[in-house]
């Protein structure tokens, strides 16, 4: 039986040469890349997300951490895995509302989203609502994500959703939003499905949402 | 009694050498990385290069030969005055005078009742206003808070109805957009009787947040900044970058590149109209690295803008910034520290137009008429540093000296009498200094408490009318006022 935590731990402390080791070792005992993936390599990023919530991690270490994961992948298990493997839980699309020019909290929140096992389509910032509906439109996603950092850009994200309203998309998506001045009352005045103060929560809330 | 315009620069964290190394980098950055620009500056850019500055339509870049922006930057006025509409609060920003107010776009207030945090609202900003118009140590009203009960395509009207009818002290806010800026000025002029009359004695002025850091020029917000800078009102060139997430992660990495920032601002802003009375209004800040969040009450952030002040001060231009944030969620200790560290800084630095340092709490999202009041006494004191020792005869007080020893009766002496009341801060009444067993007595109340009985007494006084009203029926005639 391997031992997962071992990858997960070192994976957590940004020991990059072990990680490495660990799961060349589990390659070479047959054990599957996607078992590798998901109890190993999701499993450290699950102990960093957690040490995040906490504010115990400094988010460049975060970031580091989710680069370094994302490279192993792609180096050492992205050849052995099968496409719904690496996408289980669908696609995600995310924006910063029209108006609203941040983006640092969003582009971590898609970071871990990928790490998790999400398809996330970038839209980026200042989107007006009506390129979030084609967006919908032509990528059918099954999840949206919105972010506001700025008190004065916080009404674009209602006004996205009562447009999605409007198109008739909004019951074929769940909506989760962010940002700094957002808290659960905004959501829940407008309508999301969810609201996450933090990557990490956020991911724990995609993966609620998508099943 | 109010100690604003006082000169600081008692603290230069920078050495003479220091301000000029970074002045010339930031000359650097701008000549050899420049700026980028969003969609629509179109018109702009073209004045730019016809003032000598050089675009890469392919990379999508401006540069500004050193010589060219410094050209531009020169013709900015040394002084800019704003103005109260009593006279008894003129702000006369230049060189080391100091000044400092409210500020933010918070959208949180602790309720006074029940001390939990509840959504602003537009009642929320004439009380905050009419607070801030009794404590004699905040020396502007920059408008606190957003109000969210009302509707956004409505926020500038109301915001600066409101904020004139509270008080007469300088107004200061942002706007939506080119026509909210239109609205205050027609606002600003109605209550002034026309805009020529405005124009010469400003008694408002707005803020742009031109650039969004690192080095891009926003289309909405430049275009606003013109368009002040065409009429003549004074305007904010505001930019905060966040150290270790849009300016490096060290202390003199994100004063560069801020004041690259400000000299590219300044420089447009006198290629549009040549003499137009701007504020240096670079906010040298930290990214909190452990949730992205803005950090502005740590001791670096004091020292940064006071460093920020004499790059400013090097290109002459006088400059608004920050002190008194502070990440704490009620008004409690780390509030105290935060604040009184910061705004120290801020006042014995010489920064002249201190925005955010009376009110704010929670990293800028929430604000508390307690801290207002507390903030006040803050303020007081750090301006009462930049009074400084006199030591002229009256205040050597030898004779006293000689009577007294003599007698041993300094509290008798006509001397103490005459300055007793003078020669030490005396502020709002939220210090406390009386003994334990009074303090007993009064209920064992702290800052906060106490803070908020002064509050309380402020607000129940009868409002004071800044509105003739004419004016005011005149302008809710005309626009849709929800107050």
């Amino acid at each position: 039986m391997f031992d997962f935590a071992e990858i997960a731990k070192n994976l957590a402390e940004s020991n990059q040469p072990r990680v490495r080791e660990l799961v060349q070792l589990a390659l070479d005992q047959g054990v599957s890349a996607k078992q590798i993936l998901d109890e190993g390599l999701m499993g450290g990023m699950s102990i960093v997300g957690e040490m995040m919530e906490r504010e115990e991690i400094m988010i460049p270490e975060v970031l580091a951490v989710a680069q370094f994961m994302s490279s192993t992948i792609d180096e050492m298990l992205k050849p052995l895995l099968l496409e719904k493997d690496m996408n289980p839980y669908g696609t995600a699309l995310f924006a910063t509302v029209q108006g609203d020019l941040h983006d640092i909290g969003k582009n971590l929140v898609i970071m871990m989203l990928e790490g998790a096992g999400f398809q996330v389509i970038d839209l980026g910032i200042d989107v007006p609502p009506e390129a979030i509906v084609e967006a919908i439109r032509e990528n059918s996603p099954n999840m949206l994500g919105l972010s506001a950092l700025l008190t004065t850009t916080m009404p674009m994200i209602k006004t996205t959703i009562d447009k999605l309203k409007e198109s008739g998309l909004r019951d074929q998506i769940k909506i989760m939003v962010g940002g700094a001045p957002v808290d659960q009352g905004f959501a829940d005045e407008v309508g999301a499905d969810g609201y996450a103060p933090d990557a990490s929560t956020a991911t724990n809330l995609a993966r609620a949402l998508a099943n | 009694m109010s100690h604003g315009g006082l000169p600081g620069g008692h603290y230069q964290p920078l050495s003479r050498e220091q301000v000029e190394s970074l002045h010339e980098a930031a000359l650097s950055v701008l000549e050899e990385t420049g700026f980028s620009y969003e969609a629509g500056l179109g018109e702009t850019l073209r004045m730019t290069e016809k003032f000598g500055m050089r675009m890469d339509r392919q990379r999508n870049r401006i540069y500004f030969p050193r010589d060219k922006i410094m050209e531009q930057v020169n013709k900015a006025p040394n002084r800019v005055v704003l103005y109260s509409r009593d006279g008894k609060n003129d702000l006369h920003l230049e060189d080391d005078r100091v000044y400092l107010g409210t500020g933010g776009a918070a959208i949180k207030i602790l309720d006074l009742e029940t001390g939990e945090a509840r959504h602003t609202t537009l009642k929320d900003l004439y009380d905050l206003g009419r607070l801030v118009d009794q404590l004699d140590n905040i020396h502007f009203f920059l408008r606190p808070c957003i109000p969210k009960d009302i509707p956004e395509s409505l926020y500038d009207e109301n915001v600066f109805y409101t904020c004139l009818k509270a008080t007469a002290k300088h107004i200061m806010a942002g706007v939506n957009d080119v026509d909210g800026f239109h609205k205050m000025l027609d606002i600003a002029s109605m209550v002034a009787g026309n805009s020529e009359v405005l124009k010469a004695e400003p008694f408002v002025s707005v803020i742009a947040s031109f650039a969004i850091s690192p080095l891009r020029l926003c289309t909405h917000s430049t275009r606003i900044m013109q368009e002040a800078a065409r009429h003549q009102i004074p305007v904010a060139l505001s930019c905060a970058p966040m150290a270790g997430v849009t300016s490096p992660i060290t202390m003199a990495g994100t004063l560069v590149q801020t004041h690259a920032e400000q000299l590219a601002g300044i420089a447009i802003c006198q290629m549009i109209k040549s003499g137009a009375p701007v504020l240096y209004g670079g906010i040298p800040g930290r990214a909190n690295l452990w949730n992205l969040g803005y950090q502005g009450g740590s001791v670096e952030c004091g020292m940064m803008n006071a460093a920020i002040h004499q790059l400013a001060k090097h290109v002459k231009v006088p400059n608004y910034n920050s002190s008194g944030l502070t990440d704490a969620k009620i008004p409690d200790a780390q509030a105290g520290w935060e604040k009184a560290m910061t705004t120290l800084l801020a006042a014995m630095g010489g920064s002249n137009y201190v925005h955010h340092a009376a009110g704010m709490l929670n990293c800028m999202i929430t604000v508390a008429h307690e801290q207002f009041v507390i903030d006040d006494e803050i303020i007081g004191l750090c301006c009462k540093v930049l009074a400084g020792i006199p030591t002229d005869p009256e205040y050597l007080a030898l004779n006293v000296i000689d009577s007294a020893a003599r007698s041993d009766d300094f509290i008798k002496s006509a001397h103490t009498m005459k300055h007793m009341k003078t020669e030490y801060f005396s502020g709002n009444g939220v210090t406390d200094i009386k003994n334990w067993d009074k303090w007993v007595k009064a209920g064992r109340l702290d800052a906060w408490k106490r803070a908020r009985n002064i509050a309380k007494q402020i607000l129940a006084r009868p409002n004071p009318h800044h509105l003739p009203d004419g004016v005011d029926s005149a302008i809710r005639n005309k626009y849709d006022i929800r107050l």
